[in-house]
């Protein structure tokens, strides 16, 4: 269905309003396969909201969200099949604190789609041991340090082997000396041709990774370049303020 | 050591203090009321056989019906509690609303009161044993108090926990029984086990109801020795015991629950 010029995220004049805020302001934004798009801004700008839209945990007031061919919006479709498309990344990581590190992983894949235990059980290891932690499969959540809450989250969404993985924020809850191990695993993830969509202030990451940044401000897209572009001409004029803020 | 962690708990208006698992000295409140119910039974018993050990012998059959009571309106309280709960929670209008009402309806009146409409409005229209329709009557108006609980223990839970369920893919309901109720457990079964003690003093009411529980027995040797006193001394000691014991197995209970915190 989906060939390298059909973009997998197509977001079309989306608007949302929290009563009288605008948080989305007729944003658009195509995203191809393999494609990794990291989205920055400054804070209440719109990020976190235009990311949870593309997976409906926000329902979008006008527009339309399109991903892999589905409408996300359209009752007809079953969301929670187009969310098992779409891994998610918190910045408070969110692991069940009620299962085991492996637990976490394998009761997504068991449940919804019916892996068989062993077989569940077989990839999670192997996700842990990509994301680097083996060793702690079998602890509880509460005995891992933030970077290592943060590599089982990403396991976790992966065990379902979605085609998109949306980040939102995911090293700002996290330690100075725990960032990196998070990023390396990120940009194994985007060496491996994940499509990634990530909401992030790791201006190093962007630089790194991204193939487009997305900058973002009250609501509405304001500029969208290579990281090239970004860090050598910003146009607009709160992006240069935005940017000489952060860098 | 002890490390400060923010602990979520339930304000509960009712039934006992539950003891804190964390507490590991001997002497505590608990203790000395259990040493001080045993003691006077005990007591009583050797020093006075007569009327006291024949109080004694006399009340067991009470005791089987206070129980029988008190777990059957909880069995069905569970259920009626957690739907009204949900329904407490729900985002849907018509069934909150619903929900709502019903809470607001039972805390309104006092619970005897409540016994008594209850019973007689299901005489009119069903003959039910006594024993059943007490169990009912309990178990509709502490399905609104449990309602209470389980909507303040599912509140509680984090909103990132049900969103990283649902952008798993798992639908409301999975969310609910895998991941947050697991959770919620946790802080809702101390006041659960709180509301079971209620219950469980409450039933007592049910004596009015013709239900021959363990206060009604009591009455009915009192009312043929004439020792009114003795009878319900030996009962109140009997209900500190069991609410005694009961608040005990809460707390263990609640220790057991809390396997996956940090060590
Ligand atoms: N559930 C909500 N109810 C009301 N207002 C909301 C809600 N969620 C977000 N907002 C508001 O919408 C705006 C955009 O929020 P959003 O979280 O998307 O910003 P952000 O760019 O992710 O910011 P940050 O960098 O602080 O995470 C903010 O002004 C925020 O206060
Ligand atoms: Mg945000």
């Amino acid at each position: 269905m989906t060939n390298a010029n059909t973009p997998i995220i197509q977001i079309r004049n989306v608007y949302k309003f929290f009563g009288q805020l605008t948080a989305l302001n007729d944003v658009c934004l195509d995203i191809q396969p393999g494609e990794k798009v990291v989205v920055i801004g400054p804070s209440g700008s719109g990020k976190s909201t235009m990311l949870r839209s593309i997976n409906r945990l926000e329902t979008v007031d006008k527009g339309s969200i399109i991903v892999d061919g589905k409408d996300v919006n359209d009752p007809a479709n079953d969301i929670n099949a187009i969310r098992q498309e779409l891994g998610m990344v918190f910045q408070s990581f969110n692991l069940f604190p009620h299962r085991t590190v492996i637990g976490n992983l394998t009761m997504a894949p068991t449940r919804l789609k019916k892996v068989p235990k062993d077989e569940a059980e077989a990839t999670a290891l192997s996700l842990l041991k990509k994301v680097g932690i083996s060793d702690k499969a079998h602890v509880y959540p509460s005995n891992l340090s933030g970077g290592q809450k943060q590599r089982v989250a990403i396991a976790r969404a992966l065990a379902m082997q979605p085609k998109i993985m949306l980040f939102d924020e995911p090293t700002s809850a996290l330690d100075p000396e725990m960032i990196g191990e998070v990023l390396d695993v990120m940009v194994n993830l985007a060496r491996e041709g994940m499509t990634m969509v990530c909401v992030t202030h790791e201006m190093g990451f962007a630089r790194e990774v991204a193939d487009r940044i997305v900058f973002m401000d009250q609501g509405q897209i304001l500029e969208v370049g290579t990281p090239d572009h970004f860090f050598t001409n910003p146009e607009h004029p709160r992006l240069q303020k935005f940017l000489e803020q952060i860098l | 050591m002890t490390v400060e962690k923010k602990e979520i708990r339930i304000a509960v208006t009712d039934g006992m203090l539950i003891p804190s698992s964390k507490d590991k000295s001997f002497v505590s409140a608990w203790m000395i009321s259990l040493c001080i119910a045993v003691g006077s039974i005990l007591f009583l018993c050797i020093t006075k056989p007569k009327p006291y050990y024949e109080i004694l012998k006399f009340l067991p059959d009470g005791i089987l019906i206070t129980f029988e009571v008190t777990i059957a309106s909880i069995i069905v309280t569970i259920p009626i509690g957690l739907i009204t709960g949900l329904g407490r929670l729900s985002k849907n209008k018509t069934i909150n609303l619903i929900a709502s009402t019903y809470v607001e309806i039972i805390r309104g009146i006092p619970l005897l009161v409540q016994l008594f409409f209850i019973y007689f409005a299901l005489g009119e229209f069903v003959q039910l044993p006594d024993l059943t329709a007490a169990i009912i009557a309990m178990s509709v108006c502490y399905g609104a108090y449990m309602g209470e609980v389980f909507r303040a223990g599912i509140d509680a839970i984090d909103k990132g926990q049900t969103e990283a369920a649902r952008s798993l893919g798992f639908n409301p309901r999975q969310t609910m029984f895998l991941v947050v109720l697991p959770q919620a457990w946790r802080t809702i079964l101390p006041p659960v086990g709180n509301e079971f003690i209620a219950l469980l003093k409450d039933s007592s009411l049910v004596s009015i109801l013709a239900v021959s529980e363990l206060l009604r027995r009591g009455r009915e040797y009192a009312s043929v020795t004439f020792e009114y006193f003795e009878a319900y001394l030996m009962v109140a000691l009997i209900y500190l015991c069991i609410t005694l014991l009961m608040s005990k197995a809460v707390s263990i209970m609640e220790a057991r629950l809390n396997y996956y915190d940090e060590r």
